[in-house]
């Protein structure tokens, strides 16, 4: 009976209605936008950030990623790969060792991080090998040759085919010396590993630097970010009883910055939602204290007849809830279909995919649609508008019968 | 407790220079730089010919090395290595601040640039700066005689180094003991924060070509006590005639 008249009563002024739906539609359905491509675009940054080199989780001996030295090290590494690549099929596993060296061109000299990588299976866990912009990648697994980066090879006065002196300290406490041909140089647009990093098939790097079997990463990645936490499971479990001593680190241990990056945006974005959310609240409980005040004289007669203030309360509550609850479906629907539609065809600007392009990247987002983004922002704006909603309704408790027949 | 016995033994300290630089005015100042000259002149003399064995300690592993060190006045240096095998044939050259390293697998000289003196040398915990720029704590310091104390029958000059306010030095201070004969006896590197991170200690003074000299030194990493290098002199002379081409880049690459 409550339901019925508070459904009636919504429908007396046609046109204010539709206005505030349309008003919460609007809000809710930007609020749905705004937050799922809001979290596409942090799964782009971050597989960014962990596709171009860092890999979405490494196995390493523990104490390694605090203080990383040379004698930290993982033995038959490759063994422990290959292992990993028969037990986790989907995953990309490559192996690195890192050391430095004083990289000199003959005039000038930079110390700078050497790494060793297997070229074979580099590709899959880096965007390094995919961004060679002269030369070309390593021949081979054992191939005496270098790979460095653009600014590095700038700074040296370097180009392909030029001779690259390394001389750096071994595993052992030997001095690790070599002269290796510039096969290629890379541009990953992380102008930290463009500035830095030279690289060297891994069992060139092992012979030069004493390290035997030995490595310092395996980097493992999986096709997709939303897996990651499944991939961990499955690489933990497929870590073999020898492994003692090793740890599993996934890419918040291995790149804190990123995750509190995420975080600081997060913040920062909450913010202007809530704001939204305030605006649209003060506009819907514009329309409510309205229809309240304007109805003193019905409610007059209503409670005269022996409805109680509770009664009536809730009628006015329920009223909100309805015109509300219609606004936030329309709403939901609305952003969740813009969102999907953007998912099938991804999200870009004009120059953002030139941009991402330069990092081997799409540079598209991928709107996150699940259950959470989609009703997160709405359920916030149902709560809000209840709570407006809670002023008009408590101010008919004050009413008194004779005179609010009398109102005009 | 502690900090305050500090404290009192700061107040005492100050209350020594304080007289001492009072009754002598500034005459502290110019002993504690005279001394510090004394130090080094002694220990690196006209010229010299070494050879020391170098042992790299660390907590799962140690290394032996054994190295050949030609000086001429306090501007040149050259270092070769002779043992182990595998890095024989590797060699340092200082002139002045500026430094090359050689290595004969590779046959090639790298200038080691600026940004790299504070790296380590060849795996020890001396840095390049040590070797490159120990007359550095002559000119771009200023020191002040901290106590004088009584060790062994020897008096001993405690000297603070505090680096002038130009001088391009990573250290915020250094602090010296120097024996009467000259021996340093130990060197402290404070950072800027003045923690001390490291701590080069006579171990053993003995007569080596032709004087005594600190025949075992030991360079001690202040936060891991299982991270040293021993320096051991087996063999010294001094004043030897050296020739200036002992000191250049051809020779560093094809030695005589």
């Amino acid at each position: 009976m409550l339901l019925q008249l508070a459904w009636r009563n919504l429908w007396r002024h046609r046109r204010r209605t539709w206005l505030t739906i349309a008003a919460i539609a609007f809000s809710a359905a930007l609020l749905v936008f705004m937050i799922t491509i809001q979290l596409g675009a942090y799964d782009m940054m971050l597989e960014s950030a962990l596709r171009t080199y860092t890999g979405q989780m490494q196995i390493q001996r523990a104490g390694y990623l605090d203080k990383p030295q040379m004698r930290t090290s993982i033995a038959a590494a490759q063994a422990l790969a290959e292992h990993l690549r028969a037990r986790v099929p989907e995953a990309s596993v490559a192996v690195r060792a890192n050391g430095f060296a004083l990289a000199s061109s003959g005039t000038r000299t930079y110390g700078v991080p050497v790494v060793g990588v297997e070229p074979e299976h580099e590709p899959g866990v880096s965007t390094i090998p995919a961004l060679i912009t002269a030369g070309s990648y390593f021949s081979g697994p054992a191939a005496q040759e270098a790979l460095i980066g653009a600014t590095l090879a700038r700074n040296l006065r370097v180009g392909v085919g030029d001779e690259l002196t390394l001389l750096g300290t071994g595993r052992d406490g030997s001095i690790a010396a070599a002269v290796l041909p510039i096969v290629g140089v890379f541009a990953s647009g992380n102008p930290e590993l463009d500035r830095n990093l030279v690289q060297l098939p891994l069992e060139t790097f092992q012979e030069i630097y004493a390290m035997g079997d030995h490595a310092h990463a395996i980097v493992v990645s999986g096709p997709s970010l939303d897996a990651i936490e499944r991939l961990e499971a499955r690489v933990a479990a497929a870590l073999p009883e020898s492994a003692d001593g090793l740890v599993l680190l996934d890419w918040e241990r291995l790149v804190p910055g990123v995750r509190q990056l995420i975080d600081a945006d997060m913040v920062q974005s909450w913010f202007v939602y809530v704001v939204l959310i305030v605006v649209v609240t003060f506009s819907i409980l514009n329309t409510f204290l309205m229809s309240v005040l304007e109805r003193t004289r019905e409610f007059g007669i209503m409670l005269a007849l022996g409805a109680t203030p509770l009664r009536i309360g809730a009628l006015v509550l329920l009223e909100s809830a309805l015109l509300t609850a219609i606004g936030l479906a329309i709403g939901v629907a609305l952003g969740g279909a813009i969102a999907g539609y953007f998912r099938v065809v991804g999200f870009t600007f004009p120059g953002m995919k030139e941009i991402y392009a330069q990092f081997g990247l799409p540079g598209v987002i991928t709107p996150q649609l699940s259950f959470a983004t989609l009703t997160l922002g709405p359920a916030v704006i149902f709560a809000f508008t209840l709570a407006a909603a809670l002023y008009p309704a408590l101010r008919i408790r004050r009413l008194r019968p004779v005179e609010a027949m009398r109102a005009a | 407790m502690h900090l305050k016995n500090r404290r009192i033994l700061g107040a005492a300290l100050f209350f020594v220079v304080c007289t001492a630089s009072a009754a002598t005015s500034s005459k502290a100042e110019v002993d504690a730089s005279a001394i510090v000259k004394a130090a080094i002149d002694y220990w690196r003399d006209t010229s010299s010919y070494s050879v020391a064995r170098m042992t790299i300690h660390r907590p799962d592993w140690e290394r032996q090395m054994t190295i050949r060190v030609w000086t001429r006045g306090e501007e040149q240096s050259l270092v070769r290595v002779v043992a182990p095998p595998k890095d024989a044939g590797n060699a340092t050259l200082l002139v002045g601040n500026e430094m090359w390293s050689y290595n004969p697998r590779i046959n090639r000289v790298v200038k080691i640039p600026s940004s790299m003196m504070n790296q380590s040398w060849m795996g020890s915990d001396f840095t390049n700066n040590d070797l490159a720029k120990a007359d550095d704590l002559l000119d771009q310091y200023t020191h002040t005689l901290l106590a004088t104390e009584v060790r062994d029958g020897h008096k001993v000059y405690v000297i603070e180094a505090r680096p002038k306010p130009e001088a391009p030095v990573v250290w915020g201070r250094e602090v010296v003991a120097i024996r009467d004969d000259w021996i340093l006896l130990e060197h402290a590197f404070y950072d800027q924060a003045d923690r001390l991170v490291k701590r080069l200690t006579t171990h053993d003074i003995a007569p080596l070509g032709g004087k005594l000299i600190a025949a075992r030194q030991r360079m001690q990493q202040a936060e891991s006590p299982e991270e040293w290098t021993e320096l051991r002199v087996l063999q010294a002379e001094f004043g030897v005639d050296i020739p200036a081409s002992t000191f250049t880049l051809a020779n560093l690459r094809n030695p005589r």
